[in-house]
């Protein structure tokens, strides 16, 4: 039955994937951030020749399950000669996967910017960069940031994906002891309490976060 | 008088068709009539099921050749398909009588289950690149190699070779894939497999340095010493009469075979 002794004794390799599924989770929630800002933009702003092809990246992630993409990245590109090491693979699957979520909530959130507001930066002559980081930005990210964090708690628990590839994260480390020491409750239930931990966390700097951003602008 | 002598020579003769060098089968066997044995049905070729459900391999063989002995007739082998699980659980709870099963030798199993003499030895090999430099186990120091996660390979690799990384995948595809896409600079796995999988692929090839080294034996349940001692003599009836060789080569392919005769045949080499 339960054996608390031999979860203790498993402590720290499960810190160690702890601090792996971190690392990664949160390398790859900011850099999709930056996609996702970039993307949003420049989908909800109809840039010529940008817009379809960050149209394509969105629909091709959402339409394609992320252990493909993992797969595709891991044993597919070394065929074509681009070989990035497991770490890395990890960090671009989960940024590339994340990316496509994030620019879809950017959109949503520019597209809360109204006309109005626009045509009365222009008639303040305020050029289209100080708009976009003064007005607009603010404003997107007010209304995004519910499911901008969603994404990211999502990236976090899709880090769990990355154990296919033997990168070695909180789940590999579990599934590895059970399939040494066959202890499936134990780490099972230590991988549980771990992650609802995490995205509680998460979820509650989320809410801080969000309760100073929509303060009032006070002078 | 002359008669008699006469009719008990040719009973002699007749037994000892059945069963020349070989001690008296124990009564509680001969009272079955037939020899339960359980085998492995998904461990190609030792013990697996064929296309038509029928049980197959070197070791069902060796199942029958047993009943042969012991009965003069090979379909007087009851087998039972058994898994690495519930093998030894199998056979104390007296489902079976004997184990051919591809079962290793540990000090675990043997103080549950009485092992006989091995029949053949056993080891983990591994697979490189055609063109890769190494040769010996030795060369693979400080690089990776792709295990399956819980294998023996992976605990021994990381109890032997600390120096080695392990990259631990989930299936033999996926490792497969790694070492040929070059993430890893071996695969690491039970011989007989690598040795099917090495002929199948002509990038790879074995580096034949074994490691891991496990004798394989059959079991019968704790304290039947009269069929121990039975089985024991059929092995060695079997080896001395070149029997092992004629099964291998039944039912292994051409291609793969001289590994498994190696296995049967050579003693094992000493563990590293």
């Amino acid at each position: 039955m339960f054996d608390p002794a031999y979860l203790l004794a498993q402590v720290p390799a499960l810190l160690g994937g702890l601090g792996m599924t971190l690392l990664l989770t949160a390398l790859s929630v900011a850099l999709s951030l930056a996609i996702g800002v970039a993307g949003g933009a420049i989908r909800s702003q109809r840039v010529p020749l940008l817009a379809p092809l960050a149209g394509a990246y969105v629909e091709v992630i959402r339409n394609t399950p992320i252990l493909v993409q993992l797969f595709f990245l891991f044993y597919g590109l070394p065929a074509i000669g681009l070989r990035m090491s497991l770490f890395w693979t990890g960090v671009v699957c989960l940024t590339l996967w994340g990316g496509a979520y994030q620019i879809e909530n950017f959109r949503g959130g520019f597209a809360a910017v109204g006309q109005g507001l626009r045509e009365a930066a222009l008639a303040l002559n305020l050029r289209p960069r100080v708009f976009l980081r003064r007005v607009a930005i603010p404003i997107a990210l007010r209304v995004s940031l519910p499911s901008i964090v969603n994404t990211s708690i999502s990236q976090l628990k899709n880090s769990s994906y990355l154990q296919a590839i033997g990168l070695a994260e909180l789940t590999f480390v579990a599934l590895d002891r059970v399939a040494t020491d066959f202890r499936a409750l134990e780490m099972f239930a230590a991988l549980g309490v771990l992650y609802v931990g995490l995205v509680f966390a998460l979820s509650a700097a989320a809410a801080r976060l969000e309760r100073i951003m929509n303060r009032p602008y006070a002078a | 008088m002359n008669r008699i002598t006469g009719l008990l020579a040719l009973l002699a003769i007749s037994a000892a068709a059945v069963a020349q060098g070989l001690p008296p089968l124990p009564d509680s066997i001969k009272s079955q009539g037939k020899v339960r044995v359980g085998v492995r049905c998904d461990q190609p070729p030792y013990g697996y099921q064929d296309q038509n459900g029928q049980f197959a391999g070197v070791e069902v063989d060796m199942a029958k050749q047993i009943a042969t002995f012991a009965f003069g007739s090979p379909e007087k082998a009851e087998l039972t398909c058994v898994t690495a699980e519930n093998r030894i659980p199998q056979l104390n709870s007296k489902r079976v009588d004997l184990l051919i099963a591809t079962l290793g030798i540990s000090p675990e199993r043997a103080r549950v289950v009485d092992f006989t003499k091995p029949y053949r030895w056993g080891a983990s090999d591994l697979l490189v690149a055609k063109d890769s430099p190494y040769k010996k186990l030795e060369d693979l120091s400080g690089k990776t190699v792709v295990v399956l996660k819980g294998s023996v390979q992976a605990k021994w690799f990381d109890d032997h070779m600390p120096k080695v990384t392990t990259l631990k995948l989930n299936t033999a595809a996926d490792a497969l894939q790694a070492l040929k896409q070059g993430r890893a600079d071996g695969y690491a796995h039970d011989a007989a497999t690598l040795v099917i999988i090495g002929s199948k692929d002509p990038s790879l090839r074995l580096l034949e340095d074994h490691y891991q080294l496990s004798d394989a034996a059959m079991a019968v349940r704790k304290g039947e010493a009269d069929w121990l001692a039975y089985v024991d003599a059929s092995i060695t009836k079997m080896r001395s009469e070149g029997m092992f060789r004629r099964m291998v080569e039944k039912w292994v392919p051409a291609d793969v075979r001289s590994y498994y005769i190696m296995v049967f045949e050579q003693p094992k080499p000493a563990e590293r």
